[in-house]
């Protein structure tokens, strides 16, 4: 009797099934009962057999190392050698996490001289940075490249054009990158993205507006990061920084500094298609007695087209005085034309032509070509 | 008054309670998210960094997605090296421990899946090639089963009181699975072994759980646009193997294949890769639906 019921409710439970089954679709209500039963023992078998263990790539606590070779061709008028060709700087870098609260980030470079055409190492940055600070805060602590704007904490072969912009050199040279601590936090904001980012270091050395101070003046930043998503495929960030530190005349620089970057990318055709829109604006007030302060602007502002998948155009232009001259006026255009063959491998040409009050103008024509090996870190957006 | 005010309190106390006990997921895909929203239940709140019809591979790092991930509780990934140019950037900007490799927030959700095209050797020069295997397991429903489960696991580490609530609906979930997988077998069956063309290598789990051959791609590599040679070459292979349809995905441009499509009569079908592909794939289980309707369709 029991064993009747079962077979019954089976039997139903059976029936049941194949009418949910073929109320879905007509195709299923025609199948061949030899398939079912196919897919039923590939089902079955999938479920009862011991998992298959599949070997994996082994496991390394090898950092991800890359190196990134910049060969550099260029054209200028009016120097003593119109022509140089070279590989221009190697970035070595080694990157991962410490443990489960830390990371660390270690770039080395060779730069080679253009005079000289000899190689020096130099640790461009080489930092730790923690992941598990209370409030939102993040400590960075070594040396690194400072949160000042928008060129300077990126690494120049990932910029998209190849000369600095002449605004950011005659203010920052080849940028601060110094040792000391960064704290950064995550300001509680769930309308939009802020963060604050303050910095003590050292000071720089060689740098147009600032000196590494012999007694206790130190380099201190704050940058204060704004970050707007307009719509999904397009982005305002709007950034405020302030540097105070000692200068060459022993006395003190203070700049402030704004930068807007406009970013428009479809996201369903963000490989093919983009446009990008940054300006910065500096303002320096430097102290260069105790009664005489030289009060200087500089700015550029570039924009950036991607036509298709490989090939981008940006142009820019800058105007800027000198931190310790305001009577100084440069300024510059520049055209640059990018092919990107893949993530790990570029070629930029770049026209640019600077004209200024004290000096003849000046032209150059400059080739670029960037190459990784390894794996290499994504770049900051 | 007074008591009515007080109750007032409790209550919105009592909503921010409830509130407050969600867990706050964050998945990189929305196929993941559609997964841990079945397995969640009202138990989650669910949130995808891509869309479904943008490439997994190249996500802009936002900072904007830094918030979301500030606050999770649960970090979803499809890993495989899949995210690795957009997901560690915004994890170790997070600040948040919880969701960091190792922790108990982070799931990988490939863990468990058999993975197919894992090389033996790895170099550059045979384009953008994942050490690991093919990443694009999801496209096959049983591994969807795999995903869920360690979704499942996952879920269990941080609310181990809710871990009956989940493992219900795990079983629930793989049972639709069995039952959906019949339904789309038995559709695909008469395709079986059809020859077909894709634009990226993103379909061998789908093809290979419902029996379909893909001949060659229009990428030359993986990650490396059409080249008028490679179209030459998959213009004599269609009309070789009198091939019928070309597959793609909706983030990439259909030109080329409308070039082969005009040389050979071959349709050029846009497939979804992963939930929201379209407006009516909501999620898991109709991404499967829409791909086989769509295919056969094509085919017919």
């Amino acid at each position: 009797m029991y064993c009747f019921i079962r077979t019954a409710v089976m039997a139903a439970l059976f029936l049941s099934v194949s009418v949910i089954a073929s109320s879905q679709n007509d195709s299923i209500a025609k199948a061949d009962s030899g398939l079912l039963k196919q897919i039923e023992q590939q089902l079955n078998s999938k479920e009862t057999s011991p998992a298959t263990v599949q070997v994996r790539t082994a496991p390394s606590t090898l950092p991800d190392i890359s190196v990134i070779g910049d060969f550099q061709a260029s054209y200028r008028n009016n120097v003593k050698r119109n022509f140089d060709a070279g590989i221009n700087e190697a970035e070595l870098s080694f990157q991962s996490v410490v443990d489960p609260y830390a990371r660390a980030d270690f770039f080395f470079t060779l730069a080679r001289d253009p005079v000289t055409g000899k190689f020096s190492e130099d640790l461009e940055e080489g930092y730790i940075t923690t992941l598990s600070l209370p409030f939102h805060l993040q400590l960075k602590a070594g040396k690194f490249k400072s949160a000042m704007g928008r060129i300077n904490p990126v690494h120049p072969h990932a910029l998209p054009f190849i000369s600095l912009p002449t605004a950011y050199e005659n203010y920052f040279g080849e940028g601060i990158n110094d040792e000391g601590v960064s704290l950064s936090w995550l300001v509680p904001n769930s309308l939009f993205y802020q963060e604050l980012v303050v910095q003590v270091t050292d000071g720089p050395i060689d740098n147009p507006s600032f000196s590494r101070s012999v007694g206790n003046t130190y380099l201190k930043l704050a940058h204060l990061k704004n970050f707007f998503d307009l719509s999904a495929n397009a982005t305002l960030e709007l950034g405020f920084s302030g540097v105070t530190g000692a200068n060459s005349y022993d006395f003190r620089t203070n700049i402030a500094a704004m930068d807007l970057t406009y970013k428009w990318k479809p996201v369903q055709f963000n490989t093919y298609k983009s446009f990008t829109w940054q300006t910065e604006a500096y303002f320096s007030n430097a102290d260069t007695s105790k009664n005489r302060a030289v009060n200087s602007f500089g700015m550029y502002s570039f924009i950036n087209f991607q036509f298709s998948k490989r090939l981008f155009f940006t142009g820019m232009y800058n105007y800027s005085n000198k931190p310790f001259s305001a009577s100084i006026k440069e300024n510059s255009y520049s055209a640059t034309i990018g092919w990107y063959a893949t993530e790990f491998q570029k070629i930029e040409i770049e026209g640019k032509t600077t004209s200024s009050n004290i000096e003849k103008e000046q032209n150059q024509v400059l080739l670029r070509w960037i190459f990784v090996i390894g794996t290499h870190g994504a770049h900051q957006y | 008054m007074k008591l009515k005010i007080v109750f007032i309190l409790l209550a919105c106390i009592g909503i921010s309670a409830v509130y407050a006990k969600k867990i706050d997921v964050v998945t990189t895909t929305t196929d993941l998210k559609s997964i841990t929203e079945f397995i969640g239940g009202d138990k989650v709140d669910v949130s995808s960094i891509a869309t479904g019809y943008q490439n997994p591979h190249f996500v802009d790092p936002k900072p904007s997605y830094i918030i979301k991930l500030s606050k999770a509780d649960m970090f979803v990934t499809v890993g495989l090296d899949l995210e690795t140019g957009w997901s560690p950037q915004l994890l170790s900007s997070s600040r948040n421990l919880k969701i960091q490799k190792g922790s108990n927030g982070y799931v990988d959700a490939s863990v468990g899946v058999t993975l197919l095209q894992v090389p033996s050797t790895i170099n550059r020069g045979e384009g953008d090639i994942h050490i690991f295997g093919n990443p694009h397991y999801w496209l096959d429903p049983i591994n969807g089963k795999q995903v869920a489960k360690n979704i499942c696991d996952g879920l269990e580490k941080i609310s181990p009181e809710n871990k009956a609530f989940f493992e219900a609906n795990l079983k629930t979930f793989d049972d639709k699975i069995d039952l959906k997988l019949k339904e789309w077998t038995m559709k695909m069956a008469p395709y079986k072994g059809l020859k077909i063309v894709a634009y990226h290598n993103e379909w061998c789990y789908f093809e290979q759980r419902f029996g379909l051959v893909i001949v060659d791609f229009l990428e030359p590599k993986p990650g490396i646009p059409p080249t008028p040679t490679q179209l030459v070459k998959i213009i004599s292979e269609v009309k070789s193997n009198a091939i019928k349809v070309i597959i793609s995905s909706p983030y990439f441009t259909t030109s080329s294949s409308e070039v082969v499509s005009k040389q050979t009569g071959a349709k050029t079908i846009v497939l979804g890769t992963s939930v929201g592909a379209f407006d009516n794939i909501k999620d898991y289980f109709d991404l499967f639906d829409y791909d086989i309707d769509k295919l056969i369709q094509g085919l017919e």
